[in-house]
Protein backbone atom coordinates (compact mmCIF):
# COMPACT_ATOMS: atom_id res chain seq x y z
CA UNK A 1 0.00 0.00 0.00
CA UNK A 2 1.06 3.75 -0.10
CA UNK A 3 0.28 7.04 0.39
CA UNK A 4 -1.30 9.42 -2.90
CA UNK A 5 -1.47 12.36 -1.25
CA UNK A 6 -1.28 13.78 2.15
CA UNK A 7 -2.51 17.10 3.90
CA UNK A 8 -2.81 18.37 6.87
CA UNK A 9 -4.55 21.13 8.08
CA UNK A 10 -3.72 23.04 11.64
CA UNK A 11 -1.81 20.52 12.30
CA UNK A 12 1.16 20.83 15.08
CA UNK A 13 3.63 23.80 12.92
CA UNK A 14 1.81 23.88 9.64
CA UNK A 15 -1.50 26.12 8.69
CA UNK A 16 -2.02 23.90 5.45
CA UNK A 17 0.80 21.42 4.09
CA UNK A 18 0.60 18.82 1.57
CA UNK A 19 3.17 16.36 0.19
CA UNK A 20 3.32 13.99 -2.70
CA UNK A 21 5.03 10.89 -1.81
CA UNK A 22 6.98 8.96 -4.59
CA UNK A 23 4.57 5.40 -4.86
CA UNK A 24 7.77 3.63 -4.62
CA UNK A 25 10.75 3.28 -2.83
CA UNK A 26 12.58 6.29 -0.41
CA UNK A 27 10.59 9.88 -0.31
CA UNK A 28 12.77 11.66 1.83
CA UNK A 29 12.08 14.83 3.72
CA UNK A 30 14.63 17.01 3.77
CA UNK A 31 14.87 20.38 6.33
CA UNK A 32 16.78 22.05 9.33
CA UNK A 33 15.91 20.85 12.51
CA UNK A 34 12.73 22.35 13.69
CA UNK A 35 11.20 23.00 10.75
CA UNK A 36 7.96 19.96 10.99
CA UNK A 37 9.53 17.14 9.01
CA UNK A 38 8.66 14.14 11.97
CA UNK A 39 5.07 16.37 12.53
CA UNK A 40 4.35 14.94 8.77
CA UNK A 41 5.64 11.36 9.72
CA UNK A 42 3.46 11.92 12.92
CA UNK A 43 0.07 13.14 10.70
CA UNK A 44 0.74 10.11 8.79
CA UNK A 45 0.84 7.75 12.11
CA UNK A 46 -2.04 9.86 13.20
CA UNK A 47 -4.29 8.77 9.82
CA UNK A 48 -2.89 5.05 10.64
CA UNK A 49 -3.19 4.57 14.55
CA UNK A 50 -4.86 7.82 15.99
CA UNK A 51 -2.12 8.31 18.26
CA UNK A 52 0.78 10.01 17.83
CA UNK A 53 4.01 7.91 17.91
CA UNK A 54 5.90 10.40 20.29
CA UNK A 55 3.06 9.63 22.82
CA UNK A 56 1.60 13.22 22.55
CA UNK A 57 -1.69 13.96 23.82
CA UNK A 58 -3.96 14.31 20.63
CA UNK A 59 -4.73 17.91 21.99
CA UNK A 60 -0.99 18.93 21.46
CA UNK A 61 -1.15 17.88 17.69
CA UNK A 62 -3.72 20.75 17.13
CA UNK A 63 -1.74 24.31 15.75
CA UNK A 64 -1.33 26.70 18.37
CA UNK A 65 -3.67 28.92 18.94
CA UNK A 66 -6.60 26.59 16.45
CA UNK A 67 -9.33 24.60 18.25
CA UNK A 68 -9.29 22.26 15.44
CA UNK A 69 -6.85 20.73 13.13
CA UNK A 70 -6.95 18.15 10.28
CA UNK A 71 -5.23 14.95 8.48
CA UNK A 72 -6.28 13.73 5.16
CA UNK A 73 -4.48 11.01 3.57
CA UNK A 74 -4.84 9.42 0.02
CA UNK A 75 -4.58 5.72 0.21
CA UNK A 76 -4.21 2.93 -2.19
CA UNK A 77 -4.31 -0.78 -1.18
CA UNK A 78 -4.14 -3.27 -3.37
CA UNK A 79 -5.30 -1.36 -6.02
CA UNK A 80 -8.30 0.34 -3.84
CA UNK A 81 -8.42 3.52 -3.41
CA UNK A 82 -8.91 5.01 0.74
CA UNK A 83 -9.67 8.25 1.49
CA UNK A 84 -8.97 8.86 5.46
CA UNK A 85 -9.78 12.15 6.63
CA UNK A 86 -9.44 11.96 11.16
CA UNK A 87 -10.38 15.46 12.89
CA UNK A 88 -7.61 16.13 16.26
CA UNK A 89 -9.29 18.75 18.47
CA UNK A 90 -8.38 20.78 21.20
CA UNK A 91 -11.08 18.59 23.63
CA UNK A 92 -13.09 16.22 22.75
CA UNK A 93 -13.19 13.48 19.85
CA UNK A 94 -12.33 14.03 16.37
CA UNK A 95 -14.57 12.87 13.72
CA UNK A 96 -13.35 10.29 11.26
CA UNK A 97 -14.84 10.08 7.97
CA UNK A 98 -13.28 6.70 5.84
CA UNK A 99 -14.00 7.57 1.95
CA UNK A 100 -16.21 10.50 2.54
CA UNK A 101 -18.26 8.20 4.78
CA UNK A 102 -18.57 8.81 8.37
CA UNK A 103 -17.02 5.88 10.98
CA UNK A 104 -18.20 5.90 14.04
CA UNK A 105 -16.00 3.60 15.85
CA UNK A 106 -12.34 4.26 16.12
CA UNK A 107 -11.50 0.49 15.42
CA UNK A 108 -13.59 0.53 11.99
CA UNK A 109 -10.84 3.35 11.03
CA UNK A 110 -7.62 2.44 12.91
CA UNK A 111 -5.86 -0.52 9.99
CA UNK A 112 -7.39 0.90 6.66
CA UNK A 113 -3.54 2.70 6.74
CA UNK A 114 -0.62 0.38 8.18
CA UNK A 115 2.43 1.60 9.13
CA UNK A 116 5.74 0.72 10.67
CA UNK A 117 7.62 3.25 12.27
CA UNK A 118 10.81 3.73 13.40
CA UNK A 119 12.08 6.79 15.73
CA UNK A 120 15.02 7.57 17.91
CA UNK A 121 13.25 7.17 20.99
CA UNK A 122 12.99 3.02 19.78
CA UNK A 123 16.64 2.65 21.17
CA UNK A 124 14.30 2.52 24.46
CA UNK A 125 13.14 -0.51 23.38
CA UNK A 126 16.45 -2.42 24.16
CA UNK A 127 17.59 0.08 26.72
CA UNK A 128 14.79 1.03 28.65
CA UNK A 129 12.44 -0.65 30.94
CA UNK A 130 10.06 -3.91 30.13
CA UNK A 131 7.22 -1.61 29.13
CA UNK A 132 8.18 -0.69 25.71
CA UNK A 133 9.06 -3.75 24.86
CA UNK A 134 5.90 -5.40 25.85
CA UNK A 135 3.93 -2.46 24.03
CA UNK A 136 6.18 -3.31 21.15
CA UNK A 137 4.37 -6.67 20.82
CA UNK A 138 1.06 -5.92 21.76
CA UNK A 139 0.85 -3.61 19.07
CA UNK A 140 2.34 -5.74 16.61
CA UNK A 141 -0.18 -8.48 17.47
CA UNK A 142 -3.28 -6.13 17.36
CA UNK A 143 -1.54 -5.06 14.00
CA UNK A 144 -1.71 -8.79 12.91
CA UNK A 145 -4.71 -9.54 14.32
CA UNK A 146 -7.40 -6.58 14.82
CA UNK A 147 -9.65 -8.80 17.19
CA UNK A 148 -6.66 -9.25 19.93
CA UNK A 149 -7.11 -5.53 20.82
CA UNK A 150 -10.19 -6.89 22.46
CA UNK A 151 -8.29 -9.16 24.31
CA UNK A 152 -5.36 -6.85 25.45
CA UNK A 153 -8.44 -4.32 26.83
CA UNK A 154 -10.28 -7.11 28.64
CA UNK A 155 -6.79 -7.89 30.40
CA UNK A 156 -6.35 -4.35 31.20
CA UNK A 157 -9.79 -4.12 32.75
CA UNK A 158 -9.70 -7.32 34.34
CA UNK A 159 -6.15 -6.06 35.96
CA UNK A 160 -7.58 -3.05 37.14
CA UNK A 161 -10.51 -4.44 38.81
CA UNK A 162 -8.34 -7.02 41.10
CA UNK A 163 -5.47 -4.31 41.99
CA UNK A 164 -8.54 -2.39 43.04
CA UNK A 165 -10.52 -5.49 44.78
CA UNK A 166 -6.41 -6.04 46.56
CA UNK A 167 -5.98 -2.46 47.61
CA UNK A 168 -9.61 -2.41 49.30
CA UNK A 169 -8.86 -5.60 50.93
CA UNK A 170 -6.00 -3.78 53.01
CA UNK A 171 -4.03 -6.82 53.50
CA UNK A 172 -6.94 -8.92 54.87
CA UNK A 173 -9.26 -10.77 52.91
CA UNK A 174 -12.86 -10.09 54.58
CA UNK A 175 -15.52 -13.09 54.29
CA UNK A 176 -17.58 -12.74 50.92
CA UNK A 177 -14.07 -10.98 49.49
CA UNK A 178 -13.01 -14.34 48.73
CA UNK A 179 -15.81 -15.24 45.85
CA UNK A 180 -15.24 -11.70 44.13
CA UNK A 181 -11.50 -12.12 44.06
CA UNK A 182 -11.75 -15.58 42.62
CA UNK A 183 -13.76 -14.72 39.89
CA UNK A 184 -11.49 -11.70 38.71
CA UNK A 185 -8.58 -14.81 38.80
CA UNK A 186 -10.64 -16.60 36.51
CA UNK A 187 -11.02 -13.19 34.35
CA UNK A 188 -6.97 -12.19 34.65
CA UNK A 189 -6.72 -15.79 33.81
CA UNK A 190 -8.85 -16.17 30.30
CA UNK A 191 -7.27 -12.76 28.93
CA UNK A 192 -3.84 -13.34 30.51
CA UNK A 193 -3.56 -17.18 29.12
CA UNK A 194 -4.70 -15.36 25.50
CA UNK A 195 -2.73 -12.55 24.95
CA UNK A 196 0.38 -14.61 26.17
CA UNK A 197 0.10 -17.38 23.96
CA UNK A 198 -0.37 -14.46 21.18
CA UNK A 199 2.81 -12.62 22.34
CA UNK A 200 4.84 -15.95 22.66
CA UNK A 201 3.96 -17.15 18.95
CA UNK A 202 4.20 -13.90 17.57
CA UNK A 203 8.55 -13.97 19.33
CA UNK A 204 8.34 -17.61 17.27
CA UNK A 205 7.74 -15.83 14.14
CA UNK A 206 9.77 -12.75 15.11
CA UNK A 207 13.00 -14.57 15.49
CA UNK A 208 14.43 -14.59 12.00
CA UNK A 209 13.18 -11.80 10.55
CA UNK A 210 14.88 -9.93 13.32
CA UNK A 211 17.85 -12.35 12.75
CA UNK A 212 18.05 -11.37 8.96
CA UNK A 213 17.28 -7.59 9.62
CA UNK A 214 20.16 -7.63 12.26
CA UNK A 215 22.59 -9.34 9.56
CA UNK A 216 21.70 -6.82 6.64
CA UNK A 217 21.97 -3.49 8.83
CA UNK A 218 25.71 -5.28 8.88
CA UNK A 219 25.62 -7.15 12.46
CA UNK A 220 27.93 -9.91 12.73
CA UNK A 221 26.79 -10.98 16.40
CA UNK A 222 23.89 -13.69 16.87
CA UNK A 223 20.63 -12.18 17.57
CA UNK A 224 18.48 -13.73 19.77
CA UNK A 225 15.05 -13.19 21.33
CA UNK A 226 13.50 -14.60 24.61
CA UNK A 227 10.09 -14.30 26.00
CA UNK A 228 10.16 -14.82 29.81
CA UNK A 229 6.56 -15.10 31.55
CA UNK A 230 6.71 -13.78 35.10
CA UNK A 231 4.86 -17.41 36.26
CA UNK A 232 4.65 -20.78 35.89
CA UNK A 233 2.11 -23.56 34.51
CA UNK A 234 -1.14 -22.10 34.86
CA UNK A 235 -2.05 -18.37 35.43
CA UNK A 236 -5.05 -19.46 37.27
CA UNK A 237 -2.59 -21.45 39.84
CA UNK A 238 0.07 -18.79 39.69
CA UNK A 239 -2.75 -15.88 40.88
CA UNK A 240 -4.36 -18.46 43.64
CA UNK A 241 -0.32 -18.77 45.32
CA UNK A 242 0.58 -15.24 44.63
CA UNK A 243 -2.94 -14.26 46.00
CA UNK A 244 -1.26 -13.67 50.06
CA UNK A 245 1.78 -11.55 48.64
CA UNK A 246 -0.54 -10.01 46.46
CA UNK A 247 -3.08 -9.04 49.11
CA UNK A 248 -0.03 -7.54 50.84
CA UNK A 249 1.54 -5.26 48.10
CA UNK A 250 -1.67 -4.28 46.63
CA UNK A 251 -0.92 -5.32 43.16
CA UNK A 252 -1.08 -8.85 40.78
CA UNK A 253 2.55 -10.23 40.69
CA UNK A 254 1.86 -12.82 37.87
CA UNK A 255 0.62 -12.35 34.05
CA UNK A 256 1.54 -10.94 30.90
CA UNK A 257 1.59 -7.55 32.38
CA UNK A 258 5.01 -8.71 34.45
CA UNK A 259 6.75 -10.34 31.10
CA UNK A 260 9.87 -9.39 30.02
CA UNK A 261 11.55 -9.87 26.39
CA UNK A 262 14.99 -10.57 26.03
CA UNK A 263 17.31 -10.00 23.63
CA UNK A 264 20.92 -11.22 23.77
CA UNK A 265 23.50 -10.07 20.77
CA UNK A 266 25.92 -12.99 21.18
CA UNK A 267 24.59 -14.73 24.38
CA UNK A 268 25.31 -11.25 25.93
CA UNK A 269 22.32 -9.18 27.43
CA UNK A 270 21.99 -6.03 24.89
CA UNK A 271 20.13 -3.90 27.38
CA UNK A 272 23.42 -4.44 29.42
CA UNK A 273 26.55 -5.19 27.13
CA UNK A 274 26.09 -4.18 24.23
CA UNK A 275 27.45 -0.70 22.48
CA UNK A 276 25.31 1.99 21.72
CA UNK A 277 25.79 1.36 17.84
CA UNK A 278 24.62 -2.27 18.24
CA UNK A 279 21.50 -1.15 20.50
CA UNK A 280 20.61 1.15 17.89
CA UNK A 281 21.36 -1.50 14.85
CA UNK A 282 19.00 -3.91 17.34
CA UNK A 283 16.40 -1.05 17.86
CA UNK A 284 15.71 -0.76 14.02
CA UNK A 285 16.02 -4.54 13.40
CA UNK A 286 13.17 -4.91 15.94
CA UNK A 287 11.11 -2.46 13.80
CA UNK A 288 12.05 -3.67 10.53
CA UNK A 289 11.72 -7.64 11.17
CA UNK A 290 8.02 -6.36 12.47
CA UNK A 291 7.17 -4.51 9.76
CA UNK A 292 9.03 -8.00 7.18
CA UNK A 293 6.76 -10.10 9.29
CA UNK A 294 3.32 -8.15 8.84
CA UNK A 295 3.86 -7.70 5.16
CA UNK A 296 4.38 -11.33 5.16
CA UNK A 297 1.30 -12.11 6.89
CA UNK A 298 -0.95 -9.38 6.00
CA UNK A 299 -0.21 -9.67 2.11
CA UNK A 300 0.38 -5.70 1.86
CA UNK A 301 3.48 -3.49 2.74
CA UNK A 302 3.06 -1.18 5.34
CA UNK A 303 4.05 2.29 4.72
CA UNK A 304 7.33 2.51 6.56
CA UNK A 305 8.26 5.97 8.71
CA UNK A 306 11.99 6.06 9.63
CA UNK A 307 12.84 9.71 11.31
CA UNK A 308 15.93 10.86 11.83
CA UNK A 309 17.67 7.47 11.23
CA UNK A 310 20.36 8.33 9.89
CA UNK A 311 21.60 10.60 13.00
CA UNK A 312 21.55 7.67 14.92
CA UNK A 313 23.56 5.43 12.99
CA UNK A 314 27.50 5.30 11.92
CA UNK A 315 28.08 5.33 8.38
CA UNK A 316 28.83 1.94 7.87
CA UNK A 317 25.28 1.04 9.37
CA UNK A 318 23.81 4.33 7.39
CA UNK A 319 25.50 2.74 4.29
CA UNK A 320 23.50 -0.87 5.17
CA UNK A 321 20.64 0.34 5.83
CA UNK A 322 20.54 1.97 2.41
CA UNK A 323 21.46 -0.70 0.50
CA UNK A 324 18.84 -3.03 2.44
CA UNK A 325 15.58 -0.91 2.66
CA UNK A 326 12.31 -2.93 2.15
CA UNK A 327 10.43 -2.72 -0.88
CA UNK A 328 7.56 -0.52 -0.68
CA UNK A 329 6.66 3.14 0.28
CA UNK A 330 9.42 4.81 2.31
CA UNK A 331 8.98 8.02 3.75
CA UNK A 332 12.49 9.20 5.55
CA UNK A 333 13.17 12.08 7.79
CA UNK A 334 16.78 13.31 7.75
CA UNK A 335 18.42 16.90 9.15
CA UNK A 336 21.86 16.30 7.88
CA UNK A 337 23.54 14.40 5.10
CA UNK A 338 22.01 10.86 3.90
CA UNK A 339 24.38 7.95 2.45
CA UNK A 340 25.77 8.53 -1.01
CA UNK A 341 24.58 5.35 -1.86
CA UNK A 342 20.35 6.10 -1.04
CA UNK A 343 18.20 5.88 -4.05
CA UNK A 344 15.73 8.96 -3.44
CA UNK A 345 12.68 9.09 -5.20
CA UNK A 346 10.97 12.15 -4.27
CA UNK A 347 12.14 14.61 -2.69
CA UNK A 348 10.09 17.36 -0.49
CA UNK A 349 11.54 20.21 1.35
CA UNK A 350 10.71 21.43 4.79
CA UNK A 351 11.24 24.21 6.22
CA UNK A 352 9.41 26.45 9.47
CA UNK A 353 5.69 25.08 8.48
CA UNK A 354 5.85 24.81 4.77
CA UNK A 355 6.45 21.78 2.44
CA UNK A 356 8.16 22.47 -1.32
CA UNK A 357 6.29 19.01 -3.09
CA UNK A 358 4.83 18.51 -6.08
CA UNK A 359 2.32 16.09 -7.50
CA UNK A 360 3.72 13.98 -10.03
CA UNK A 361 3.61 15.10 -13.23
CA UNK A 362 3.33 18.73 -12.22
CA UNK A 363 7.21 19.49 -11.54
CA UNK A 364 7.70 22.55 -10.07
CA UNK A 365 7.45 23.52 -6.38
CA UNK A 366 5.80 26.77 -5.20
CA UNK A 367 8.96 28.16 -4.77
CA UNK A 368 9.85 27.51 -8.24
CA UNK A 369 12.31 25.00 -6.85
CA UNK A 370 12.46 21.30 -8.34
CA UNK A 371 9.53 19.34 -6.17
CA UNK A 372 10.67 15.75 -7.44
CA UNK A 373 14.58 14.64 -7.51
CA UNK A 374 15.37 11.78 -9.60
CA UNK A 375 17.61 9.42 -7.57
CA UNK A 376 19.04 7.65 -10.04
CA UNK B 1 -21.68 34.80 36.29
CA UNK B 2 -25.62 34.51 36.41
CA UNK B 3 -28.01 35.09 38.83
CA UNK B 4 -27.43 32.66 41.60
CA UNK B 5 -30.55 31.13 41.08
CA UNK B 6 -30.17 30.63 37.39
CA UNK B 7 -26.10 29.33 38.07
CA UNK B 8 -27.44 26.69 40.77
CA UNK B 9 -29.84 25.31 38.33
CA UNK B 10 -27.25 25.55 35.94
CA UNK B 11 -25.24 23.25 38.23
CA UNK B 12 -27.77 20.93 39.35
CA UNK B 13 -28.84 19.86 34.96
CA UNK B 14 -25.15 19.25 34.99
CA UNK B 15 -24.92 16.80 37.55
CA UNK B 16 -26.76 14.78 35.62
CA UNK B 17 -25.70 12.06 33.83
CA UNK B 18 -25.12 12.80 29.86
CA UNK B 19 -25.72 16.78 30.64
CA UNK B 20 -22.22 18.62 29.56
CA UNK B 21 -22.11 22.21 30.86
CA UNK B 22 -23.03 23.58 27.47
CA UNK B 23 -26.64 21.34 27.81
CA UNK B 24 -26.88 22.36 31.36
CA UNK B 25 -26.88 25.94 30.13
CA UNK B 26 -29.36 25.23 27.08
CA UNK B 27 -32.41 23.23 29.47
CA UNK B 28 -31.85 26.28 32.15
CA UNK B 29 -32.53 28.80 29.39
CA UNK B 30 -35.23 26.67 27.89
CA UNK B 31 -37.32 26.66 31.32
CA UNK B 32 -36.26 29.91 32.67
CA UNK B 33 -38.31 30.77 29.10
CA UNK B 34 -41.12 28.59 29.25
CA UNK B 35 -44.79 29.31 30.95
CA UNK B 36 -44.17 28.95 34.50
CA UNK B 37 -47.14 26.23 34.67
CA UNK B 38 -44.40 24.08 32.27
CA UNK B 39 -41.63 24.40 35.23
CA UNK B 40 -44.11 23.31 37.50
CA UNK B 41 -45.16 20.41 35.81
CA UNK B 42 -41.33 19.26 35.71
CA UNK B 43 -40.95 20.07 39.22
CA UNK B 44 -43.78 18.31 39.98
CA UNK B 45 -43.03 14.93 37.74
CA UNK B 46 -39.66 15.16 39.90
CA UNK B 47 -41.34 15.38 43.01
CA UNK B 48 -44.25 12.63 42.15
CA UNK B 49 -41.47 9.76 40.70
CA UNK B 50 -38.95 10.51 44.01
CA UNK B 51 -41.99 10.31 46.15
CA UNK B 52 -44.11 7.52 44.77
CA UNK B 53 -41.72 5.61 43.05
CA UNK B 54 -39.71 3.13 45.66
CA UNK B 55 -38.12 -0.39 44.99
CA UNK B 56 -40.11 -3.75 45.06
CA UNK B 57 -39.10 -5.43 47.67
CA UNK B 58 -39.16 -8.84 46.33
CA UNK B 59 -37.02 -7.88 42.81
CA UNK B 60 -35.66 -4.42 43.15
CA UNK B 61 -37.06 -3.13 40.15
CA UNK B 62 -39.24 0.26 40.38
CA UNK B 63 -42.80 -0.30 42.28
CA UNK B 64 -45.02 2.18 42.85
CA UNK B 65 -45.51 3.19 46.75
CA UNK B 66 -49.07 2.38 47.50
CA UNK B 67 -49.97 3.33 51.37
CA UNK B 68 -53.19 1.27 51.34
CA UNK B 69 -51.08 -1.95 50.07
CA UNK B 70 -47.99 -1.36 52.71
CA UNK B 71 -47.77 -3.41 55.69
CA UNK B 72 -44.80 -1.90 56.56
CA UNK B 73 -42.73 -4.39 54.83
CA UNK B 74 -42.59 -2.57 51.18
CA UNK B 75 -44.12 -3.00 48.13
CA UNK B 76 -43.85 -4.98 45.27
CA UNK B 77 -43.95 -3.94 41.46
CA UNK B 78 -46.24 -4.66 38.77
CA UNK B 79 -44.40 -7.73 37.65
CA UNK B 80 -44.08 -9.73 41.15
CA UNK B 81 -47.74 -8.76 41.67
CA UNK B 82 -48.84 -9.88 38.76
CA UNK B 83 -50.34 -13.71 39.12
CA UNK B 84 -49.94 -14.77 35.67
CA UNK B 85 -45.96 -14.49 35.47
CA UNK B 86 -44.27 -17.55 36.08
CA UNK B 87 -42.34 -17.72 39.71
CA UNK B 88 -40.30 -20.49 38.89
CA UNK B 89 -38.15 -18.77 35.84
CA UNK B 90 -36.46 -16.04 37.17
CA UNK B 91 -34.00 -12.96 34.81
CA UNK B 92 -31.21 -11.64 36.43
CA UNK B 93 -30.28 -8.25 35.44
CA UNK B 94 -28.17 -5.69 36.52
CA UNK B 95 -29.95 -2.76 36.38
CA UNK B 96 -34.03 -1.70 36.15
CA UNK B 97 -34.06 -0.38 32.45
CA UNK B 98 -32.68 -4.02 31.57
CA UNK B 99 -36.15 -5.24 32.80
CA UNK B 100 -38.17 -2.36 30.62
CA UNK B 101 -35.72 -3.92 27.61
CA UNK B 102 -36.62 -7.30 27.93
CA UNK B 103 -40.17 -6.53 29.08
CA UNK B 104 -40.31 -4.63 25.75
CA UNK B 105 -39.69 -8.16 23.89
CA UNK B 106 -42.97 -9.46 25.06
CA UNK B 107 -41.19 -12.94 25.25
CA UNK B 108 -40.12 -13.60 28.79
CA UNK B 109 -43.19 -14.37 31.28
CA UNK B 110 -41.42 -15.44 34.41
CA UNK B 111 -40.46 -12.73 37.15
CA UNK B 112 -37.01 -10.63 37.30
CA UNK B 113 -34.33 -9.72 39.86
CA UNK B 114 -32.50 -6.67 39.62
CA UNK B 115 -29.08 -6.70 41.22
CA UNK B 116 -28.34 -2.96 41.33
CA UNK B 117 -25.43 -2.83 39.68
CA UNK B 118 -22.30 -5.18 38.70
CA UNK B 119 -19.16 -6.58 40.28
CA UNK B 120 -16.58 -3.37 39.76
CA UNK B 121 -13.91 -3.32 42.82
CA UNK B 122 -13.07 -0.30 40.96
CA UNK B 123 -16.18 1.87 41.90
CA UNK B 124 -16.45 -0.15 44.94
CA UNK B 125 -18.81 -2.85 44.31
CA UNK B 126 -18.15 -5.96 45.61
CA UNK B 127 -20.97 -8.80 46.24
CA UNK B 128 -22.21 -7.35 49.63
CA UNK B 129 -23.12 -4.06 47.62
CA UNK B 130 -25.56 -5.99 44.97
CA UNK B 131 -28.66 -7.91 45.88
CA UNK B 132 -26.75 -11.10 45.96
CA UNK B 133 -28.36 -12.43 49.17
CA UNK B 134 -31.24 -11.86 48.14
CA UNK B 135 -31.41 -13.12 45.01
CA UNK B 136 -30.23 -16.57 47.06
CA UNK B 137 -33.15 -16.20 49.02
CA UNK B 138 -35.54 -15.91 46.72
CA UNK B 139 -34.56 -19.03 45.10
CA UNK B 140 -35.53 -21.34 47.82
CA UNK B 141 -38.08 -19.83 49.35
CA UNK B 142 -39.57 -19.03 45.81
CA UNK B 143 -39.60 -22.37 43.92
CA UNK B 144 -37.49 -21.31 41.34
CA UNK B 145 -35.81 -24.18 38.86
CA UNK B 146 -34.59 -21.85 36.63
CA UNK B 147 -32.07 -18.81 36.62
CA UNK B 148 -31.47 -16.76 32.68
CA UNK B 149 -28.22 -14.42 33.55
CA UNK B 150 -29.06 -11.53 31.72
CA UNK B 151 -25.88 -9.39 32.50
CA UNK B 152 -24.24 -7.32 30.56
CA UNK B 153 -21.66 -9.16 28.18
CA UNK B 154 -18.55 -6.54 29.40
CA UNK B 155 -15.70 -7.93 31.95
CA UNK B 156 -18.11 -6.37 34.89
CA UNK B 157 -21.06 -8.39 33.88
CA UNK B 158 -19.28 -11.79 33.00
CA UNK B 159 -18.22 -11.51 36.18
CA UNK B 160 -20.68 -10.96 38.08
CA UNK B 161 -22.80 -14.10 36.52
CA UNK B 162 -19.45 -16.18 36.92
CA UNK B 163 -19.66 -15.44 40.54
CA UNK B 164 -23.95 -16.17 40.94
CA UNK B 165 -23.08 -19.55 38.58
CA UNK B 166 -20.76 -20.28 41.79
CA UNK B 167 -23.03 -19.41 44.80
CA UNK B 168 -25.59 -21.40 42.66
CA UNK B 169 -24.05 -24.12 43.40
CA UNK B 170 -23.77 -23.94 47.49
CA UNK B 171 -27.77 -23.97 47.23
CA UNK B 172 -29.50 -27.04 48.67
CA UNK B 173 -32.05 -26.93 45.27
CA UNK B 174 -31.42 -28.50 41.97
CA UNK B 175 -31.63 -25.47 39.39
CA UNK B 176 -31.28 -25.07 35.89
CA UNK B 177 -28.67 -22.05 35.08
CA UNK B 178 -29.26 -20.15 31.49
CA UNK B 179 -26.86 -17.17 30.06
CA UNK B 180 -28.27 -15.44 27.37
CA UNK B 181 -26.87 -16.17 24.01
CA UNK B 182 -24.84 -13.07 21.64
CA UNK B 183 -25.34 -13.16 18.23
CA UNK B 184 -26.54 -11.50 15.22
CA UNK B 185 -28.98 -8.73 15.33
CA UNK B 186 -32.48 -9.46 13.86
CA UNK B 187 -33.59 -8.05 10.62
CA UNK B 188 -29.63 -7.12 9.70
CA UNK B 189 -27.59 -7.97 7.45
CA UNK B 190 -24.49 -10.30 8.08
CA UNK B 191 -22.10 -7.91 6.43
CA UNK B 192 -23.19 -4.91 8.82
CA UNK B 193 -21.85 -7.23 11.76
CA UNK B 194 -18.60 -6.61 13.84
CA UNK B 195 -16.11 -9.60 13.60
CA UNK B 196 -16.54 -9.81 17.23
CA UNK B 197 -20.07 -10.68 17.33
CA UNK B 198 -20.01 -12.95 13.88
CA UNK B 199 -17.19 -15.14 16.15
CA UNK B 200 -19.44 -15.56 19.17
CA UNK B 201 -22.00 -16.17 16.60
CA UNK B 202 -20.69 -18.54 15.15
CA UNK B 203 -19.12 -19.93 18.63
CA UNK B 204 -22.94 -20.55 19.71
CA UNK B 205 -24.04 -21.80 16.79
CA UNK B 206 -27.14 -24.39 16.71
CA UNK B 207 -27.92 -27.59 15.14
CA UNK B 208 -31.07 -27.32 12.95
CA UNK B 209 -31.23 -30.41 11.56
Amino acid sequence: MYIEHLAVWDYRNFGRAELWPAQEGVTLLAGPNGSGKTNLLEAVGYAASLRSFRASPTASLVRAGCQQGLVSAAVRRDGRALQLEAEVLVSGRGRLRLNRQAVRRPEDFVGALLVTVFSPDDIELVKGGPQARRDYLDAMIVALSPKLALVAANLERALRQRNALLRSAGGVLRPGMEGVLDVWDDKVAEAGEALVTAREQLVMALVPEVEAAYRELGGREKVELHYERSWDGALLDALRTSRALDLRRGVTGAGPQRDELHFCLDGLVARMQASQGQQRSLALALRLGGHALVTRRQGTVPVLLLDDVFSELDGRRSAALAACLPPGQVLLTAAGAVPADLSVAAAAEVSAGSVFSSPPGGAHGPDGSEGVRDGS
Amino acid sequence: MYATPVQELIDELGRLPGIGPKSAQRIAFHILKSPAEDAARLANAVNAAKTRVTWCRRCFNFAETDPSADDGTGVECDICSNPRRDPSVLCVVEEPRHVVAIEKSGWFKGRYHVLMGALSPIDGIFAEQLRIKELLARIEAEGVSEVILCTDPDQEGSATAMYLVREFKHLPVKLKVTKVAVGLPVGSELEFADELTLTMALEDRREVS
